[in-house]
């Protein structure tokens, strides 16, 4: 099938493949845990794919800086391959951004709630989940007027559908918003992918499944002591894992940390991250393990040719490594340098 | 002058610093450019780097002169390029230049800062203008009682927008209005019962309508309308109205196109949301004063202050211009000035510290011939330092190849380039780029030959050569134009050698010079040639003298034999001029031999290979003089044409041993006396040379080794016994310990079955190359034949068709076919053939010459050198 593949993908499968290759390796982390300021730092980013990103920020920089010229690159080199692409790999990056989109009206309602103006909001959201109606999302009060007002024109609506019932927006309201909205999106895009068949289904599939898995355990690890009833934490689990249909069910009846941790005992995969985290000092937290899990399956993607998970995979993974650079860069800002290890290395 | 065949003879030196000359020094050597540094701390971060925070201070300082660069070019102010590079500035003038980097951009900050906060304010009048003048056009438009109507109309609207808010509603709302206008009479009762439904006044009263005016991004309208719709359910109602010109958006100078709108709602709660929605679309919202006459007072205001604003404004700009214009002056100058720093410092930071932190150790490769030079350069340099303690400049011995150097000027760097892009040459191997220079123009003429287009690319080449300042001064980004440029004493050579060759073809735009007169004469009377077709003359009788040079001009006219006249001409002299070329690659070989004292290669490869050569191809071209010297039309029966043999039946049956038929009963077997003899010797002996080739230097160096093995081994054997051979010991490790310093130190570890590998590929290479390589040299009759050939159909399609037309017509036609005739002269023959025949070229010189000898396993020598890093610095900023 390669070489129909590349008809329409094949250029932007090799650009991917070339932008992967830029990715930090560990002798690059070893280089930067070692920095003693942030100028250390943009130095030794010299040296890498990153060049001269920050060569006309005036010094002192600050990590917020590096952080939204890190997102800044990602953005430019995501939207570019998004301009280029052609059906269905066109859907399935615009699939890719609707996440930021959640994470985008989120972020705003929560931040009008609390009574923020939403010039100070609108800088804070991801580029990537940008949308025309974004700006004027404070006008609405309840779900409903959100709906109708907001997000009906645009790709989020069929989402959100389920979630016009509650009544009011508050912290637990939009928490519930937020996942009911998760779910569904991972649901669609869970489906998108299997009816894309082959390679790519293969691929995606797992780690769409991985990522249903993880925000089910998270979601019911989380609940424990909020008043979020069994039923309603029930209806926010992603129906596209793993897990699904035995394991949420199990999930579901979890009323403490040990009870999910021997639901993750029937699953392989998940019954090593549990063991190997922990929260005592210099034990990872299951959060990372989570996302060490998340690297190894997005390294895995590239495996494979001839596919959409290596934009999928490439987005996260070079995510990961903005995460841990602005993490590195945080540690040696604040002088803080016992946790400076705990970036998440990318295989 | 012997660089030229060789590479500069190169050592590795040590260099001590003193710490405060240090600096100096490095920015003599670097105006030099004659000195390869060593990273003496390859293990060492980049940031943990000696000299680091400077390297960082001229980051810094290029960051600010970016910014300068940025704000001069969008003000299209020229910047002053004179070309000339001042010299790096001493490490405390750095501190000024940073200073004076710092105050221009501050206050171009400042400038635009205010600049901008000006624009912004100009923006928000000019828009407050539109927004005056256009609400003016709605509000006169509809007619006194539009307001007391739309009142009515949104209080019996209400309700039914409440419970079924639809797109519907809102357009045939939208209808009324326009047609209310029209006076249409069926609405105009429609209206009238609306209006009775309740006592005017206390409505009015009730619902007090609101309006707000503001101006949004165009593109953002559409979406903006659905939401206000959806928000207040269809309860507002919006007039836009487009802004026709561009308006300046202040923060990044960017024409935005705008529209100008106007909500009409009634009630506070939807005030607030309609207000919402302006701030999330980024509507900026104005006062707008409901009653005319206000209306009117105010746009008289903000008409007087955007006079007001704009003779600020021009000030500001003025004055921006003016800090400007002062900075583009200096604006290359300080570039390259902080690029010398920032490279001085990053050589720097290639240095060792001595361990009494009191001077700099750097490691560098220079060229032996230099080591004066730049002495001189490092005393200049901690003259002008002020220094008291000279540096030190130590050679060092190693066993690390150096680099290859080769020093080039104009005119070679060009054949240096063509060499350098197969591979540099091993250090201090034969260089053939000098041999390049003959041998290159020359091959392609061959191919190329045609006096007209070889003039045409003489012409062009000479053009680039005389003009060569000025168009080098351009500094093109064309790349295309840039390998013509870098080429052009390449193109001109081709060029003439061209006109040279084309001479010889008598050829020019596919027709011949007959400047000598032919040789031949006709003898044939008129009425035969009018009748027959085709008629031959006889060589033996028509042809009484030969054209003094080059091909008789009465070729040109036989179109039946010509081609295959040719054929056999150009064959044949393509064989033998690579025949010649292929000897001459072996010859340098010897050279290189004979320079690393590789006697054993002498005799186990190079002769063998000279005999293989020249026994068997050499011989071929041997026979081919032999049948143009002794075979002619003219002679008697054994060496009359027809006796002539085949030069290539010949050769093939040499090889199998065997004799060629009789051709005819007259003639002889051979060519010459012997011959039969003599080739069956060269043949057999040739064939012995393989097993030389294959053998011979594999055997001897095992040899060798176990000569050299044997003795280690005594001792250890002796130790065993008892300690009377002791006295041995000392000196057979000795005996050992001078084998490796003999020089071939890596060379010993080499496995023998690799030896013996490498030379069966060497010698499988050589001998199957050698047939093929011949083989391969007949391009240059191909690619002359082909060329000859499209000229001659280009000129017989094209140019002949306009020489044909009769009447007027025929001389405008004339002139439209020669001007495509020439386009395509000048587009396929001369660029496209020449483009082929250089590539062909150059394959000829890459793999048939050079596989002959060249190694070209070494590294170039990249020494620091100012010149090359602002080149570099400039064409990677663009």
């Amino acid at each position: 099938m390669g070489f129909m593949f590349n008809i329409d993908g094949g250029y932007l499968e090799g650009l991917c493949r070339g932008f992967k290759c830029g990715i930090l390796k560990q002798s690059d982390y070893l280089n930067l845990v070692q920095c003693e300021t942030l100028e250390d730092l943009k130095l030794h980013l010299q040296g890498t794919d990153y060049g001269q990103f920050l060569a006309n920020e005036p010094s002192p920089l600050a990590v917020s800086v590096i952080d939204d010229k890190l997102r800044e690159k990602l953005v430019i080199e995501f939207q570019h391959m998004r301009n280029h692409a052609v059906e269905p790999l066109s859907t399935f990056l615009d699939f890719i951004t609707y996440s930021y989109m959640i994470d985008n009206i989120i972020l705003l309602i929560t931040g009008t709630l609390h009574q923020r103006p939403i010039s100070e909001l609108i800088p804070k959201c991801h580029p990537l989940g940008s949308f025309e109606q974004m700006e004027a999302i404070h006008v609405a009060a309840t779900p409903a007027e959100l709906y109708n007002a907001v997000l009906v024109d645009t790709p989020l609506a069929p989402f959100f559908v389920d979630c016009i019932s509650e009544q009011d927006l508050d912290e637990m309201n939009i928490e519930i918003i937020r996942n009911t909205l998760y779910k569904a999106y991972l649901e669609a895009f869970y489906g998108f992918c299997k009816s894309l068949g082959g390679t790519t289904a293969d691929v995606m599939c797992e780690i769409l499944a991985f990522e249903a898995d993880r925000r089910a355990i998270i979601i019911t690890i989380n609940s424990f002591g909020t008043e979020l009833s069994k039923d309603d934490r029930q209806k926010l689990y992603p129906r596209c894992g793993r897990m699904f249909p035995d394991g949420l069910a199990a999930l579901a009846r979890a009323d403490d940390y040990e009870q999910v941790k021997a639901v993750s005992e029937y699953y392989a995969e998940y019954a090593a991250l549990f063991d190997g985290s922990g929260n005592n000092p210099g034990d990872k937290t299951l959060e990372d393990k989570f996302f060490e899990h998340e690297v190894k399956l997005n390294v895995y993607a590239f495996m494979q040719q001839f596919h959409f998970g290596v934009f999928y995979s490439y987005l996260k993974l070079k995510e990961q490594e903005c995460r841990n650079i602005v993490w590195i860069a945080e540690c040696v800002a604040q002088k803080h340098r016992a946790k400076i290890d705990n970036y998440i290395p990318i295989l | 002058m012997g660089s030229l065949f060789r590479s500069e003879e190169m050592t590795l030196c040590q260099l001590f610093l003193q710490s405060e000359a240090a600096y100096a020094c490095v920015s003599e050597l670097g105006e030099l450019g004659l000195v390869q540094f060593r990273d003496l701390n390859p293990d060492v971060n980049a940031f943990q780097r000696k000299f680091v925070n400077e390297v960082r201070r001229c980051d810094e300082m290029e960051r600010k002169l970016r910014y300068l660069e940025k704000e001069i070019k969008k003000d299209g102010i020229p910047m002053l390029d004179t070309g000339d590079s001042p010299e790096a500035p001493q490490p405390r003038e750095m501190i000024d230049l940073e200073a004076t980097f710092e105050k221009l951009e501050n206050e171009l900050r400042e400038v635009n800062q205010n600049a901008e906060a000006l624009k912004r304010n100009y923006l928000e009048l000019t828009e407050l203008k539109h927004i005056l003048r256009k609400t003016q056009v709605f509000f006169d438009e509809t007619a006194p009682d539009y307001q007391d109507m739309l009142v009515n109309r949104f209080s019996q609207l209400n309700p039914s927008f409440h419970s079924r808010p639809s797109k519907y509603d809102i357009r045939t709302l939208r209808v009324k209005f326009t047609k209310s206008q029209m006076a249409d009479s069926h609405r105009e009762e429609e209206q009238l019962n609306l209006l009775e439904d309740g006592p005017r006044g206390q409505q009015q009263q009730n619902l007090k309508l609101g309006f707000v005016a503001g101006v949004i991004l165009r593109e953002r309208l559409p979406a903006f309308e659905r939401m206000l719709w959806r928000a207040c359910r269809g309860n507002v109602f919006l007039r836009q109205a487009m802004i026709e010109a561009p308006l300046e958006d202040p923060s990044n100078g960017d024409n935005v196109y705008k529209s100008v709108f106007i909500i009409f709602f009634q009630g506070d709660q939807l005030k607030t949301r309609v207000k919402k929605i302006c701030e999330g679309f980024r509507a900026t919202l104005y006062p707008c004063p409901e009653a005319p006459a206000d209306r009117r007072e105010m746009a008289m205001g903000v008409m007087t202050r955007i006079e007001d604003l704009n003779t600020v404004l021009g000030q500001t700009q003025d004055h921006r211009h003016r800090v400007l214009v002062a900075a583009a002056k200096n604006l290359k100058n300080w570039f390259v000035k902080v690029r010398k720093i920032k490279a001085i410092y990053h050589t720097l930071n290639l240095f060792n510290l001595d361990v009494t932190q009191k001077c700099l150790i750097a490691e560098c490769w220079v060229p032996v011939l230099d080591i004066e030079t730049i002495q001189v350069a490092l005393r200049r340099g901690t003259e002008r330092s002020g220094s008291s303690v000279p540096p030190i400049l130590n050679r060092m011995e190693t066993f690390e190849d150096p680099p290859t150097y080769n020093r080039t000027n104009k005119f070679t760097h060009a054949f240096q380039a063509l060499i350098n892009a197969y591979g540099v040459a091993s250090y201090r191997e034969m260089n053939p780029a000098p041999y390049t220079i003959i041998t290159f123009p020359f091959l392609f003429a061959v191919m190329f030959g045609d006096l007209g287009h070889g003039t045409i690319m003489a012409l062009f080449g000479l053009w680039m050569v005389l003009k060569e300042k000025p168009l080098a001064a351009k500094k093109s980004d064309n790349e295309i134009w840039n390998i013509f440029f870098g080429g052009r004493y390449i193109i001109f050579l081709m060029g003439v050698f061209s006109m040279y060759t084309g001479f010889i073809y008598n050829d020019i735009f596919s027709k011949s010079l007959n400047i000598f007169g032919s040789g031949w004469h006709l003898s044939y009377n008129t009425s035969t040639v009018m009748e027959n077709k085709a008629l031959q003359l006889d060589p033996a009788y028509d042809a009484p003298r030969t054209y003094p040079i080059g091909m008789d001009p009465v070729w040109q006219v036989a179109p039946l034999n010509k081609i295959i006249f040719q054929n056999a001409y150009k064959m044949k002299i393509s064989i033998i001029f690579g025949v010649i070329h292929m000897i001459f690659g072996v010859v340098v070989g010897l050279f290189n031999h004979r320079f690393f004292k590789n006697k054993r290669a002498i005799y186990c490869e190079f002769i063998p290979q000279m005999i293989f050569l020249i026994f068997l191809f050499f011989y071929m071209t041997l026979l081919m003089w032999i049948k143009w010297i002794r075979f002619s039309a003219q002679n008697p029966a054994p060496y009359s044409v027809h006796c002539a043999p085949s030069i290539l039946i010949t050769f093939i049956n040499m090889v199998l041993f065997k004799t060629s038929p009789l051709i005819n009963e007259e003639c002889n077997e051979w060519m010459f006396w012997g011959q039969g003899v003599l080739q069956k010797f060269l043949v057999l002996s040739a064939l012995a040379c393989i097993p030389v080739m294959l053998l011979a230097k594999p055997l001897l160096i095992m040899q060798e080794r176990k000569k050299a093995l044997h003795q280690p081994i005594l001792p250890y054997s002796t130790d065993g016994q008892d300690g009377e051979n002791g006295g041995l010991n000392p000196q057979t490790q000795t005996a050992a310990a001078a084998a490796p310093a003999g020089g071939h130190g890596h060379e010993e570890q080499e496995e023998m079955s690799e030896i013996f590998i490498h030379q069966g590929i060497h010698t499988i290479e050589y001998v199957l190359g050698s047939v093929s390589h011949t083989a391969s040299y007949l391009r240059l009759w191909a690619l002359s034949l082909a060329h000859a050939q499209l000229a001659e159909v280009l000129w017989n399609m094209v140019l002949k068709m306009g020489l044909t037309m009769s009447g007027p017509m025929g001389g405008i036609g004339l002139w439209a076919i020669f001007g495509f005739w020439a386009s395509l002269t000048v587009s396929i023959l001369v660029l496209m053939e020449g483009l082929s025949a250089f590539l062909h070229t150059l394959r000829l010189h890459w793999v048939e010459f050079q596989s002959k000898f060249y190694a070209g396993q070494g590294y170039a020598f990249t020494p620091f050198a100012f010149e090359a890093i602002l080149d570099g610095g400039g064409s990677t900023e663009d």
